[in-house]
Formats: structure tokens, C-alpha cells, sequence
């Protein structure tokens, strides 16, 4: 069975759920970004970026209501909300917060 | 003009007040002087047999300009309960050590010294390495975010197994044992360091097919996978032959023991890896033979500090909760100077000097040793997200076997990092967390059961001083 790393041993986050994750990582004070992909591989690390990241978002109301646009237009896609630690110059979180309905995965 | 004859080292080597330069290599030892010898002269003896001096004036001490090559030992502060125990602090002038060389840091501070006479026992408990001698070490081959990136592997810590038994399974067997844990959840399987390559398995058998293993798990699971091949050998030419073979196999990672090996061998595998893109997990086996001992030899923190400048991407760094010794504090100060660019003296975490690491790259620490799932919260606590925890029996001695035991250690793992995450107490509802994520993980629930109640509660041997504390 396909797994897509951090969470992926969990059973399917609620909305509640996901929206405690968004906002540990604004609350971290990261730079939370939006990336999406039809075909997950873990080979390839580039997904595609959802709008530029969110800089300067202290909301997560704001992250939410991006997610849920994303996800409304790339239904059949994956999506995962990152968080980038500017001061470390590099990414330090990750999950896959939406999958395709017929997923198998 | 010269004296033939024999001065007190403290006559020389001990200068009270001395204001340390910021090139200085410094040093805190613990020092037990036998009972008619003064804790001056002790110490000095301790700066002058690690720097210039011996036992006696020689006239080619003329020749040259002692002052611009001692030791000095510039405080000395009493150790609280022990009358018979001083910390000396000594200041090395740079000059002393060869670039880029922990070998030859080792056979100054760490040489003829800790077999003086004149002195009972000796045990160097920190270093302050200046940036200036840091700035001649490549560090780490690759670091803590190069790592995270290449495997695409965030905001957790890593899992790891490793293999049991640990000697005497056959290399198709063994792959096998190394399959079952990965397509289980584990991101890494382990060679036990007593795994090199004897009779019953070679080493190039155990490549091919844990390599095998490897490649399976990933395209069953999706995720990226790997094996820390051993390749600690004979020799330095059998290292590297190893080191090759792991890398024209996709090995992403590979282990070397860093103290069985040699800092020499170290240093050459290390600088190998960054230049072939390859992880390296270093293990620690004779660690507790130098470190262990309160008044004698040298604390972990100091080697941790050695290896991070000769290279590695994990170092063992103890559980504080498993089999293995390591007291909580001084654990988590060894960890702080695997992984921070920065950090402060702290005398509660046995944490002498300030060191500054000059931006070389930070090291996972690897938590191993006795650990299973009970222990997860607190090992997330512990140790955040920036370490490999590593599950041998408390992976293959699961009930249903290796795979359910990574299942299960992947849903504590998750479970508490996501509770974490929401602003749970690790501490106060770990228990809870782990029940909650049972019910609907079976592998978990039967792990909770098989080791409930495991503990390992043994007083520590190498305390920290309360009263320095």
C-alpha cells in the first residue's frame, strides 16, 4: 500500500484535525505553502506550487481557505501544506492534507 | 641560560588569571591528584605533559619560545563533595594541533597524560574548539537538512530498526528480516556493528541482497528507504571497497564505527561520503570503555564533539530511557552539541565552555538500545523532531512478527508527533495518546500489550556534579 509520509500511518484527518496542524505551523511562525501533484513520486521532490507561499500569514483561517480552493480546483490531485523555515533555509514540515477520492492509496 | 634539573610544572604551566584568546583551544578536566601531590601542581602537570613539557628541563626548551607553545592551566575550581578533585581549565595555543586533524587533537589532550603518575585519575569532560580550528573541518558530509530533503522525510523523527539476530543469520535471510521492517513503516533498517563480514554472511552477499530488500520496499511503499550498510573493515582499502559497492547499488546510506574504526579511517569515509553524495550513519561501539567512568577518561560529549568535526549525519547519542546508560541531562547537552549551530555553557547539562559550530552541518542523533513503544512519547519529547529513534527487539519481537512491529512504531511515532503538534502534553497524556491510536491499529495495540511495563531503572555511574549542576 502507497504511503505519502508524515500522517500517512494515521487514519484520514477530519477538517478539524488538519486545521490543528495549519496552525502549529503558523504558530511556529514558518512560511506555510501550498503544493499539489496528480502523480506522487518519491523520487521527485518538486510539486507543483499552489500560488506563491504564503508569506507574512499569521491566519491559518487564511491557509485553510487556500487549501480549499486548491483542493476544489484539483480535486483528482494530491495536495500537502509545507512549512519552510526561512532562519534554517529549509523545508521542515510536511503532509499530505488531500487525496483524490478514488485514491487506493 | 640552561639549568639542568626539575622544575614544578606549576612553576611554568600554571598562570592563575590567564585571559584565554579567542583561538585557544580550551579544556576542563576532572582531576584527582594522588594524595601528596597539590591540585596546582596536579594540573599543571596535565598542561605541560599535553602541550610542551616533560618531566625534566632539556636545553633545546632554548631553542624555541615556550610561552608562544605551552599549556596553561588559568583556573582550577574545587570540586563540591570531593576534597580530593579539582576542574583545571587549560588554554592550548592554537599552533598545537594540526589542521583538519582530530587524530592529532587526540594525541595531545588525550595521550601519555591520562597515565601520569602523579595523578590518580583523569577524565577530560569538555572542549571548547575555537571557530578558527573548526573552519579546517569539512563536518558532517552532508547534515540534518540535506538528509530531510533528499529523502523528503519532514516534521517527524525518523524511524529506524535494527536487525535481529544480531549475527548469524544468512545474507537472504537477513534481507528478508530488512524487507518485513521497511514495507512495515521504518524509513531505515540497521547492521548490528558486530555485522562486518564474517562466515556465515559476507559482505557483499548481505549488499546485494538487503539492497534487494530496499528497492522492494519503496516501490511497494512508496516512500524512500535505506539500509546502513556497515562497511567498518580490516583495513582502509576494504572500507572503501565496501563504501563502492553500497553506492553503484543506490544505497543512499552507509555506517562506519567511528572508535573501533579510527578517527583516520573516519576521517577518510567521512570526506568520501561528501564527495559521493552519500548519508553516513556512525555507530559507537567502545564509547562506554572511554566515557563511562565518573573520574577517569573522556565524557561522550567530547567524543560527540570529535566526530561532528571528522563527519557523520547520525551519531548514537544513548535513549536516557532504554538499556543502555546515559543520564537524561547529560544525554540532552551531548545532543544539543550534535545538532545546534550554537551552544551556551551549561553547568546542568555538564556543558562547560560556549561552542560555536561556525555553521558545520548538524548531525541527527540516533536514540537505540532497549527502547519499544511504550517509550515513544517520551522519546518525542526527548529528542524532538530532528533524531532517528531506532527499535531493534521492540521491532522484531512483536508478535506478528518485523512488519507489524514498524507498523506499530510508525503509529505511536505519528500519533505523538501529531498530538504534539496540537499542543499536547507528551509527558502527561502519552499513555492516552498511544490507547487512542490502538483503536484503530491493531499492530499498535498488540505492541502496547506485548511490552507494557518494560522498564529499565538502574542508577546512573557517571552522574553530573549536583553542586557544579
Amino acid at each position: 500500500m502507497k504511503r505519502l509520509e508524515t500522517f500517512s500511518y494515521l487514519p484520514p484527518f477530519s477538517e478539524e484535525e488538519t486545521a490543528a496542524q495549519v496552525r502549529h505551523i503558523v504558530e511556529r511562525g514558518l512560511v506555510v505553502a501550498i503544493e499539489h501533484t496528480e502523480a506522487p513520486d518519491p523520487r521527485s521532490p518538486y510539486w507543483t506550487l499552489w500560488k506563491l507561499p504564503l508569506f507574512d500569514v499569521r491566519d491559518s483561517e487564511l491557509v485553510l481557505a487556500d487549501l480549499d480552493a486548491c483542493r476544489q480546483e484539483h480535486p483528482e490531485s494530491y495536495v500537502k501544506v509545507v512549512g519552510y523555515d526561512a532562519g534554517r533555509q529549509g523545508q521542515v514540515i510536511s503532509f499530505v492534507a488531500h487525496r483524490p477520492r478514488e485514491d487506493g492509496v | 641560560m640552561f639549568e639542568a634539573g626539575v622544575r614544578a610544572y606549576r612553576e611554568v604551566y600554571w598562570e592563575p588569571g590567564y585571559e584565554p584568546a579567542p583561538t585557544d583551544v580550551l579544556a576542563a578536566f576532572r582531576v584527582t591528584p594522588q594524595p601528596d601531590v597539590s591540585a596546582e601542581e596536579a594540573a599543571a602537570a596535565v598542561a605541560a605533559e599535553s602541550s610542551t613539557g616533560t618531566w625534566t628541563s632539556v636545553w633545546t626548551d632554548h631553542l624555541t619560545s615556550l610561552d608562544r607553545y605551552k599549556a596553561k592551566v588559568y583556573d582550577l575550581e574545587p570540586v563540591p563533595g570531593r576534597d580530593d578533585q579539582h576542574i583545571a581549565f587549560i588554554a592550548y595555543p592554537l599552533d598545537l594541533f594540526e589542521e583538519g586533524s582530530v587524530v592529532s587533537m587526540m594525541a595531545s589532550i588525550a595521550g601519555n597524560v591520562f597515565g601520569f603518575k602523579a595523578i590518580r585519575a583523569l577524565r577530560l569532560e569538555d572542549l571548547r574548539i575555537p571557530v578558527a580550528y573548526l573552519k579546517t573541518f569539512p563536518g558532517p558530509p552532508n547534515g540534518i537538512q540535506v538528509e530531510r530533503d533528499r529523502l523528503g522525510k519532514y516534521g517527524r523523527p525518523l524511524l529506524g530498526a535494527t536487525l535481529k539476530p544480531k549475527l548469524g543469520l544468512s545474507a537472504k535471510n537477513y534481507g528478508r528480516a530488512c524487507l518485513e521492517v521497511l514495507r512495515g513503516g521504518a524509513d531505515f533498517t540497521k547492521d548490528d556493528e558486530n555485522i562486518t563480514s564474517q562466515p556465515f554472511m559476507r559482505w557483499r552477499d548481505r549488499f546485494l541482497f538487503v539492497m534487494e530488500a530496499v528497492r522492494k520496499a519503496e516501490d511497494e511503499t512508496g516512500e524512500r528507504k535505506g539500509h546502513y550498510l556497515n562497511v567498518t573493515a580490516p583495513g582502509c582499502e576494504e572500507m572503501l571497497e565496501r563504501a563502492e559497492l553500497a553506492k553503484e547499488l543506490g544505497s543512499p546510506i552507509i555506517m562506519h564505527d567511528f572508535l573501533v574504526g579510527g578517527l583516520a579511517a573516519h576521517t577518510t569515509l567521512s570526506r568520501w561520503c561528501r564527495r559521493n553524495g552519500m548519508l553516513l550513519h556512525v555507530h559507537r561501539a567502545l564509547h562506554a570503555v572511554l566515557d563511562r567512568q565518573k573520574d577517569h577518561g573522556i565524557h561522550y560529549r567530547v567524543l560527540a564533539k570529535w566526530l561532528r568535526m571528522a563527519g557523520g549525519d547520525h551519531l548514537h547519542s544513548g535513549t536516557v530511557v532504554g538499556k543502555l546508560e546515559g543520564d537524561r541531562e547529560s544525554t540532552l547537552g551531548a545532543v544539543d552539541l550534535m545538532r545546534e549551530d550554537v551552544v551556551r555553557a551549561t553547568r546542568s547539562r555538564g556543558l562547560f565552555f560556549d561552542q560555536e559550530w561556525a555553521s558545520l552541518p548538524g548531525m541527527f542523533p540516533a536514540a537505540s538500545g532497549g527502547i519499544h513503544v511504550w517509550h515513544i512519547p517520551a522519546l518525542v519529547e526527548l529528542f524532538g523532531d530532528d533524531s532517528v529513534l531506532q527499535f531493534g527487539g521492540g521491532t522484531a519481537g512483536h508478535p506478528q512478527g518485523s512488519r507489524a512491529g514498524a507498523h506499530a512504531n510508525r503509529v505511536a511515532l505519528e500519533a505523538c508527533v501529531q498530538a504534539r503538534n496540537k499542543g499536547g502534553s507528551l509527558a502527561a497524556e502519552g499513555g492516552e495518546i498511544l490507547r487512542r491510536a490502538a483503536l484503530t491499529s491493531p499492530e499498535l495495540a498488540a505492541a502496547l500489550d506485548t511490552w507494557r511495563d518494560v522498564r529499565f531503572d538502574f542508577p546512573t555511574v557517571d552522574t553530573l556534579d549536583p553542586a557544579l549542576a
